[in-house]
């Protein structure tokens, strides 16, 4: 039996392939829970932006809106966004699928324990989306979740049981997240085929594996918070509830605790999440820009070194989310300072990308045209960042629309960006046909202009003052006045999404027609593509991987081809 | 960087039903790995790929944990400092109020988990030493020390665990609840990590202790008290950072 | 294709400097002192950062247009282009954070002067308060939980028993007098809150359980609209408040005929 024929019948959906332990079963499942939860975060996401410019439109099924709505809406777009698509189909779903395989392994190293983690994500995110049925609602303290607001029931609808779920699912995440990331090290520690030198790695499995050690720090630390959140809410303690509250009419009988030390527990995990989710995102399109303008990534050594800066920076930088929150204000200076200094290998990163298109022989495929976007939302995005790094100018900014176009842009944008750029790349080696180009394209344009149209203008909304998570417009008299800009950037955004409905007919249609694909339909260097199309299912097999070649050599004059594969053999 | 060559997870058959042990004959004694390097069971190489590759898992579970006590011990430093300006009396007031450890009974704890994490290390190496046995295809002496040592760092770690219980009894007697005091509140939530951190540790031994039955073979026991050894110490160790924290900044 | 991805390039970077250029929204008039200051830092910002937007831009579209080498050879880095990169980099960046962290410095929050304007802030959901100590200059004491009823015109819970806070002044709009320092202190009684007034480019957190203080000086009277900036609950939207800059003369008469009689 061929493995294209198995690998066909293995897709059924039976009860041994939904409890594999086969890495690539797993990246499959964690690719279509992350489209479940994007769908549900997009659909959240349109229904917020009508509330806000049509805050009576009578949605089907749904009715009117309410502002408890809203907000429980907005929580939950921004919880499914940030752990259930952004850290988790980048480095869970393409990193469990392709991890393995670009090192020249069969399987991660503890396959179990990556299921376990898989499982552990769906249970998760029954567990959230659980809160929407509950009496009272999902939680609605942003996703942030601050206390008092988060800490006590009686402030606010959502606050009771839907925020008990929330916190439940995302210790539930944080152990998944951390599951994973024990599997993804130990597999890059030591399982790399023989030759394949830390030096040799693609530049994807350098950063999968530099985020799954900021998993590694930043999840435990998220896990212990949310368990003081859970014991404030329930067992009595005050950790985070300061004394004399009246909330509702209603005396607090905590004492002593503080708001703050929440921000700074959940910010030393948050912003290293931040690179959790871009870092994998940035190592695609490292990897993609290579493959597609036939070119050796400009500088790979510093594009390693930029990746582990990033990643050891990111624990140092958390305070420039809390400059307006009553921290010392004497701590605005180093953390703005450190701030800064990210910035640094984020631009480097970016002049190597540039100079890697510089003088290649481009191809113009879609994944290409997604990666171009990304480094184009990147720059974008990413220069509001030292502008926000300052105390001064972050006065005025924190928490306006300007904050929201900022990590929509660099993280959000870019970072959808990278997920599509990839799925257009390894689709073949995930399903075993191509997906259609055409479409891909149409859905390229329209996401792009889409993404600027829709982002761009809630700068000048941030810089008129129109503060975030406000469910109305009508409450304060300046932010009415912006409803015009507001209504643009709702037809923006609904242009956009139903532009993703292109997507979903290409992915779905190719997963079943589209043409087969060939082994190396890229012509791309690196492991995977010595596998047939779709990866079978026992991998390299028998076969183990002699790596000679570093990831990158493309360009080379020989007869047939111009690139060499990583197992070719030494010249 | 030294070249590595493994192939420990290579599948010969489409064993899309999940890895458990038993879908591969299996064979009592030694040699063959659970989950990948069946059909290379003379390969030794394979098998110590194996164990390295739990103790990298290891390494990795570690530093995770640490950085939740870490975490753990700074909201502790900070809730204990944290005070706030009463305006009727001018001054700085803390909440904190400075707990009476039951010392008598942390000390025997302590001295009871010392002694579980050294009768663990001697349950490690005499099996690496069988190991050794088994790698130069001796099938070893029976070693009538094995088991026990493990099965007493069982009973020892029962033993912490139920002291624990006792000392969160003794406390509860005086009136000191999770909710009566942040001092109190770290007390149970410090200890109490750390208990459920040993109670993973000990599945793991009572996995390796329960291996005859349930049919485990010898190389996975192994693997599960050696990496379960340092995890030991390393809650050992841990469990004195605690009892220092909670001794020595008891406000 | 190359050249279709060129132009959207192209149309992205005209259509965001024209929308920056003509922006049909943007920073209310200034009206403190600081914000001559920090509007001037905008401007800085926006110059650089547009500047640099635009440039990197161009290059990329350059760079998508220029033909391979005829000879075929490629480069696969260059140490010395990095070093020059970071560097430019690391320069400007750090320039302007050395700019932004001067100003910083100037605006922080200092010890209460003499002679300033005292503001006690608090923040209860949906509502601001504002409460001015009187002509003892002396807050009252507070205890929301024993004392506050909103129904009785004491929602921030002024103890009876404190003679101090007999001549407190409560007000729900801010009230200053223009060219005033105003001294600030931010409490809240349930959750955070975050009073943003943008027109005096001022935004602070305001935190139970804390007592945070913080100072403006408004310098043109006129009404000035307070929103929140930190989600506080449903009605986050609505908590609006006005701060009315008044002449020293008006400022001096309100305070007397708000005076709680003795």
């Amino acid at each position: 039996m061929s493995s294209s024929v198995r690998s066909k019948n293995s897709r059924r959906m039976t009860p041994s392939y939904l409890f594999s332990t086969d890495h690539k079963a797993i990246g499959r499942a964690y690719f279509f829970l992350s489209l479940a939860a994007v769908l549900a975060g997009a659909w959240l996401s349109l229904l917020m932006r009508i509330h806000l410019v049509w805050p009576h439109a009578e949605i089907p099924f749904l009715g009117e809106i309410k502002p408890e709505n809203y907000l429980a809406q907005l929580t939950m777009h921004g919880t499914l966004m940030v752990f259930f698509v952004l850290s988790t189909v980048p480095q869970a779903g393409f990193g469990t699928f392709f991890l393995p395989l670009q090192l020249g392994a069969s399987n991660m190293a503890f396959p179990r324990l990556t299921a376990v983690g898989f499982w552990t994500a769906l249970v998760s995110l029954f567990v959230l989306m659980a809160a929407f049925i509950v009496p009272g609602g999902a939680s609605s303290a942003g996703w942030t979740q601050y206390p008092p607001l988060s800490a006590l029931a009686s402030a606010g609808p959502g606050q009771g049981l839907g925020t008990d779920l929330w916190l439940v699912s995302i210790g539930l995440f944080c152990l998944s997240s951390l599951m994973s990331a024990v599997g993804f090290v130990a597999t890059t520690v030591r399982h790399r085929a023989p030759g394949m030198t830390w030096l040799r790695m693609p530049l994807t499995c350098w950063s999968w594996f530099v985020t799954s050690l900021l998993i590694l720090l930043a999840f435990g630390i998220l896990l212990a918070a949310v368990v003081l959140l859970m014991l404030d809410r329930h067992a009595g303690t005050s950790f985070f509830i300061p004394g004399g509250l009246l909330v509702s009419g209603k005396a607090i009988a905590h004492a002593g605790g503080s708001p703050l030390m929440w921000q700074h527990l959940f910010w030393f995990f948050g912003h290293p999440e931040v690179y959790i989710a871009i870092l994998p995102a940035m190592g695609v399109t490292s990897h993609l820009l290579s493959v597609f303008a036939r070119k050796p990534v400009f500088g790979y050594k510093a594009m390693v070194g930029a990746t582990l800066a990033i990643g050891a920076l990111g624990f140092m930088v958390w305070g420039h989310h809390m400059f307006v929150s009553g921290m010392n204000p004497y701590a605005g200076f180093a953390f703005s300072t450190l701030t800064t200094a990210i910035a640094v290998p984020s631009a480097i990163k970016t002049f190597n990308w540039v100079a890697t298109l510089y003088g290649g022989r481009i191809r113009y495929a879609t994944p290409l045209l997604f990666s171009a976007g990304f480094v184009s939302l990147f720059i974008t995005g990413g220069l509001t960042g030292p502008i926000l790094a300052q105390p001064a100018l972050d006065t005025y900014l924190h928490d306006t629309y300007f904050v929201v176009a900022h990590f929509h842009l660099i993280m959000a944008m870019a970072g959808v960006f990278a997920i599509f750029s990839a799925t257009y790349f390894w689709f073949p080696k995930m399903f075993g046909r191509m997906m259609n180009e055409t479409l891909g394209r149409w859905h390229f344009w329209i996401t792009l202009l889409g993404a600027y149209a829709t982002f761009m203008p809630m700068h000048l909304l941030g810089i008129a003052g129109h503060p975030r998570r406000y469910s109305e417009l009508s409450g304060v008299q300046y932010v009415a006045a912006m409803a015009p800009l507001q209504k643009f950037v709702t037809l923006a955004a609904i242009v956009t999404l139903v532009g993703q409905l292109i997507f979903l007919v290409n992915l779905f249609w190719s997963m079943f027609k589209g043409p087969a694909a060939k082994a190396n339909p890229w012509e791309c260097s690196t492991l995977e593509w010595t596998l047939n199309s779709p990866a079978p299912v026992e991998g390299f097999g028998d076969r183990r991987p002699q790596v000679n070649h570093g990831p990158y050599e493309y360009n080379v004059s020989l007869a047939e081809k111009d690139f060499v594969m990583q197992d070719a053999a030494a010249s | 960087m030294p070249i590595i060559s493994d192939r420990v997870e290579v599948e010969r058959k489409p064993r899309l039903g999940g890895g458990g042990p038993g879908k591969i004959p299996h064979r009592r004694g030694f040699g063959g790995g659970d989950d990948g390097d069946h059909g290379n069971s003379g390969d030794f190489r394979s098998r110590e790929q194996r164990m390295r590759r739990y103790r990298v898992g290891m390494t990795l579970c570690i530093i995770s944990v640490t950085a939740i006590f870490v975490l753990l011990t700074m909201v502790y430093v900070l809730r204990m400092g944290k005070g706030r300006f009463d305006e009727d009396a001018h001054r700085w007031v803390r909440d904190w109020i400075p707990l009476s450890l039951p010392y008598l009974q942390l000390w025997t704890n302590s001295l009871v988990l010392l002694l579980s994490s050294l009768t663990l290390e001697l349950a490690r190496r005499s099996m690496a030493k069988k190991e050794e046995f088994a790698a130069m295809g001796i099938v070893p002496p029976r070693f009538k020390r094995d088991l026990p040592w493990l099965g007493i760092t069982v009973f020892l770690g029962f033993c912490f665990l139920a002291g624990q219980v006792l000392v969160w009894n003794i406390l509860r007697a005086q009136g000191a609840f999770l909710a009566s005091n942040p001092s109190r509140s770290l007390f149970y939530i410090l200890t109490g990590t750390h208990a459920v951190h040993l109670v993973g540790g000990l599945v793991a031994l009572l996995y390796a202790v329960a291996g005859r039955l349930l049919a485990t073979k010898f190389e996975s026991q192994r693997i599960a008290v050696e990496v379960t050894g340092w995890y030991w110490h390393y809650l050992a160790f841990l469990w004195f950072g605690i009892f220092a924290l909670v001794h020595f900044a008891r406000g | 294709m190359s050249r279709a991805l060129r132009l959207a390039l192209l149309l992205i970077v005209i259509g965001c400097a024209y929308l920056f250029q003509a922006h049909p929204y943007w920073f209310p008039g200034g009206a403190s002192a600081n914000s001559v200051s920090i509007d001037r830092q905008f401007r800085i910002a926006f110059r650089v950062f547009g500047t640099l937007f635009i440039v990197g831009h161009l290059v990329l579209i350059f760079v998508l247009s220029k033909k391979p080498r005829a000879d075929g050879k490629v480069s696969e880095g260059s140490w010395r282009l990095e070093a020059t990169w970071t560097l430019v980099v690391t320069i400007i960046f750090f320039w302007f954070n050395i700019s932004g962290e001067r100003l910083w410095s100037s605006m922080m929050p200092a010890e209460k002067q003499p002679g300033e304007i005292e503001v006690e802030v608090t923040g209860a959901q949906f509502q601001w308060y504002f409460r001015y100590p009187g002509a003892d200059g002396v807050f009252g004491r507070t205890d929301a939980q024993k004392f506050a009823k909103p129904d009785e015109g004491n929602p921030l819970g002024i103890d009876p028993g404190d003679p101090a806070g007999r001549d407190d002044i409560l007000s729900t709009s801010m009230i200053v007098p223009v060219g005033h320092s105003v001294h600030l202190h931010l409490r809240a009684q349930d959750v955070i809150h975050s009073l943003f007034i943008p027109a005096m480019r001022f935004k602070q957190d305001t935190v139970p359980g804390m007592e945070i203080h913080s100072h403006f000086t408004p310098t043109q009277v006129g009404n000035y609209e307070i929103a929140c900036a930190e989600l506080c609950g449903m009605g986050h939207y609505r908590m609006r408040a006005v701060v009315r800059v008044v002449s020293e003369d008006d400022f001096q008469r309100w305070l007397r005929a708000r005076t709680w009689p003795q």
